[in-house]
């Protein structure tokens, strides 16, 4: 399945911000799942590319020039091979066994990953999980933040995509499953839906598995990966920090389309 | 129960050692009245030059002076220099153990340490994988804490490889000492410290492969509980002390605020933790770091002392393991011993541990500063219980250890003399080369019978000298 993208992220300040300097993880990488066709960011100005400590690409895009709004725009398209499943890794899985701050596992947690899964560790199993949490915690916007732990979410009964991802973290961490928040784009014909996105990859027999919990969806077909990280605030798209500019209203637009004749559409 | 201790001035017989006999003659010429007078005048001094504390858990955040005594620990140099190469092998052994961790893993894949123990460990930080630093330096300034037990034998209590603190007390003791009682250093031949800054200073220089970098020194502020340390430091080495407002990132090259315009920045001596150093990496709440840091520091072009995620290698639950990494990084066997370590995240230790608590020190893998830890033959039969408990709830967090004698020094004390315990931490510098100034900060326990020399905890300082014998 091809993906075409156009995602701004507009960004306007109260007064002039005198500088500011971003964390941008808004490129996608060549995977096993993923091809990239094009890709490209347009920025205010020229923004280096280097690999963040999750092997992210990560831009840090530095405006020295007082501004009083902020336009950040990534656009491309990315062939998704609909038929992998799992991702393979270099890298050992075992830092992603950590609790940070946002994916702490309270005892309600640990106590509905167990109720869930049991003694099993396996795809199933986490899948049930990913089930449960979904019916626990149905997706109601507006009743969390971007701050909003795991537990605080679970216990809300609520949340939206980060939250259900920091929820099914805590969980699978609290079983010794190595588990890492997702961040990327969703395809959905539903055009209300945001497709800005967050989901989760388990460590299971060797290679990371999706997990969607607000969608219910276990196989990655729709999903466009961005970056991955222990939580939100290593993989979020855009985090940044400005001198000035009092206060700030952000507004992002995001498409993705899946144009009618796909490369496999051809093939067949 | 009855303890064997080992007291640094007077051997079992009660006679003076013979690297004490100097001070021991010049301490019974000298009347009481005046060391009284010295005394008071060091107190005065200290409270002049602002060298307090402030100590955590206390809620009026009162700013303390670090009680000091004018009888120092004294150390034969010939003792000394195998404390001094038993140091040196030591941190050398946790650089290349960080050094390994952080890239091709040998020492997990040789089976010595488990994966899971440093992988998943808090300290371990992902941002360091596969980052090469210059001479594969992590770990540039340590603190080595030793201590002696009953049969005058070192032992290694705990490696400092963070931010350790304590050098400045270290160096004003010794200026101290010299200026209330010059004729000490008349008599015989004490090793100087002094010049601990400038080998702070090219130590920090040789960590960075620009010619002639710039050199800063990091502090979270005036509200951190070693500024005085942080101000000290930059002062005595001749750079400037920043915080993290006065620096900032651009071209992922970081720069200082001055009013020449912005200059490059090369080295950091980062007195701030992991978490504080860039809020756009880690905690994002932290206004003491500097946003974009981590981003200059892995395009490689600033170095941080220390390194980032030196904490996987000081880990409380890490200790048990640095005597096989000297054997497995520099084929040598240890010349400073361990303190036999039960592993509480282990079942059967654990269960060992609780079946012994009266007897022995329980500590948290992640603690310093004293705080969270057990004493055990000190504590009374409530906390033990209470302990008992955390250690249930969370074995994984804690280690514990045999109470350690801990040797004794002669004090000044309200009644006179009396011997308090003591510990030793040499500072460790590595660059170019690994070296330390002779001696390091001794800590005592001022309170009688206490194990704990924790300045926060009520300990105080001494001036230590290493003696030609």
């Amino acid at each position: 399945m091809k993906l075409t993208i156009s995602h701004d992220t507009t960004y306007r300040y109260d007064d002039q911000v005198r500088a500011s300097i971003q964390y941008l993880r808004l490129t996608p990488q060549e995977s096993e799942r993923q091809h990239v066709l094009d890709w490209h960011l347009d920025l205010p100005c020229p923004a280096r590319a280097q690999r963040d400590p999750y092997g992210n690409i990560l831009h840090v895009l530095n405006v020295d020039e007082p501004h009083d709004s902020l336009l950040i725009s990534a656009h491309g398209s990315v062939e998704i091979d609909e038929s992998r499943e799992a991702e393979h890794d270099q890298q050992s899985p075992l830092p992603f066994l950590r609790f940070t701050r946002l994916t702490q596992a309270d005892e309600a947690l640990r106590q509905f990953a167990l109720h869930h899964c049991g003694a099993r560790r396996d795809r199933n199993a986490l899948i049930e999980l990913m089930f449960g949490l979904g019916e626990a915690m149905p997706f109601t916007p507006g009743i969390t933040t971007v701050d909003t732990t795991a537990a605080e979410a679970f216990a809300k009964r609520g949340g939206v995509c980060q939250d259900h991802s920091h929820a099914f973290l805590a969980c699978a961490r609290s079983l010794q499953v190595p588990a890492r928040y997702v961040s990327g784009y969703l395809f959905s014909e539903d055009a209300g839906h945001l497709a800005s996105h967050a989901w989760v990859e388990a460590w299971l027999d060797g290679a990371w598995y999706s997990f969607d919990v607000t969608n219910g969806l276990s196989r990655p077909e729709r999903h466009l990966k961005l970056a991955v990280g222990l939580d939100y605030l290593d993989a979020c798209p855009v985090r940044g920090m400005r001198r000035g500019g009092g206060g700030e209203q952000m507004h992002a637009r995001v498409l993705v389309n899946q144009p009618v004749m796909t490369l496999q559409a051809q093939q067949q | 129960m009855a303890r064997i201790l080992y007291d640094e001035m007077y051997d079992a017989s009660g006679a003076v050692r013979p690297h004490y006999r100097e001070f021991a003659r010049w301490l019974a010429n000298t009347p009481p009245e005046q060391l009284a007078q010295r005394r008071r005048e060091a107190d005065l001094l200290f409270h002049r030059a602002g060298i307090t504390f402030t100590v955590y858990g206390d809620d009026q955040g009162t700013e303390r002076l670090i009680p000091f005594d004018t009888i120092p620990r004294s150390i034969p140099a010939s003792e000394w220099r195998v404390v001094e190469r038993g140091c040196i092998q030591r941190v050398k052994a946790l650089n290349m153990f960080l050094a390994d961790l952080y890239h091709g893993q040998r020492i997990i894949k040789a089976g010595i340490i488990p994966a899971e123990q440093v992988l998943a460990n808090e300290g371990y930080q992902m941002a360091m994988q596969g980052l090469d630093l210059h001479r594969n330096l992590y770990a540039h300034i340590a603190g080595v804490d030793l201590v002696r037990d009953g049969d005058g034998s070192y032992y290694v209590l705990e490696d400092n490889l963070r931010t350790p603190s304590g050098v400045s007390y270290m160096l004003e003791d010794r200026k101290m000492m010299m200026r209330l009682f010059p004729e000490l250093f008349a008599a015989q031949r004490i090793a100087p410290i002094d010049h601990y800054p400038s080998l702070l200073l090219s130590t920090l220089k040789s960590s960075s492969p620009v010619d002639d970098p710039s050199v800063v020194v990091l502090t979270p502020g005036h509200f951190n509980s070693a500024y005085f340390e942080h101000a000290f430091l930059a002062r005595e080495m001749g750079v400037e002390l920043v915080e993290g407002a006065d620096l900032f990132v651009r071209d992922e090259k970081v720069f200082m605020r001055t009013t020449a315009g912005p200059q490059q920045v090369d080295v950091i001596y980062r007195r701030l933790d992991d978490a504080f150093l860039d809020p756009l990496a880690f905690n994002p709440d932290s206004m003491l770091g500097v946003p974009g840091l981590l981003s200059a520091y892995r395009a490689g072009n600033v170095v941080l002392a220390n390194a980032i995620g030196t904490g996987v290698a000081d880990d409380k639950s890490v200790y048990p393991f640095v005597p096989d990494m000297i054997r497995f990084y520099l084929d040598e066997e240890p010349i400073l011993k361990n303190v036999p370590t039960w592993q509480c995240r282990k079942a059967d230790e654990l269960s060992h541990v609780l079946a012994h608590l009266p007897e022995l020190v329980v500590k948290e893998t992640q603690g310093s500063g004293g705080y969270g830890m057990l004493v055990g033959p000190a504590a009374s039969k409530a906390e033990i219980e209470t302990f008992r408990d955390r250690l249930k709830a969370n074995p994984a967090a804690y280690i514990a250890q045999p109470t350690l004698s801990l040797s004794t020094c002669p004090t000044f004390v309200e009644q006179g003399i009396a011997p308090r315990h003591i510990d030793l931490r040499p500072f460790v510098l590595s660059g170019k080369e690994t070296r330390l100034v002779p001696g390091g900060l001794t800590r005592v326990a001022l309170r009688e019978g206490s194990l704990v020399v924790n300045s926060s905890q009520g300990g105080g300082t001494k001036d230590t000298w290493v003696v030609e014998d």
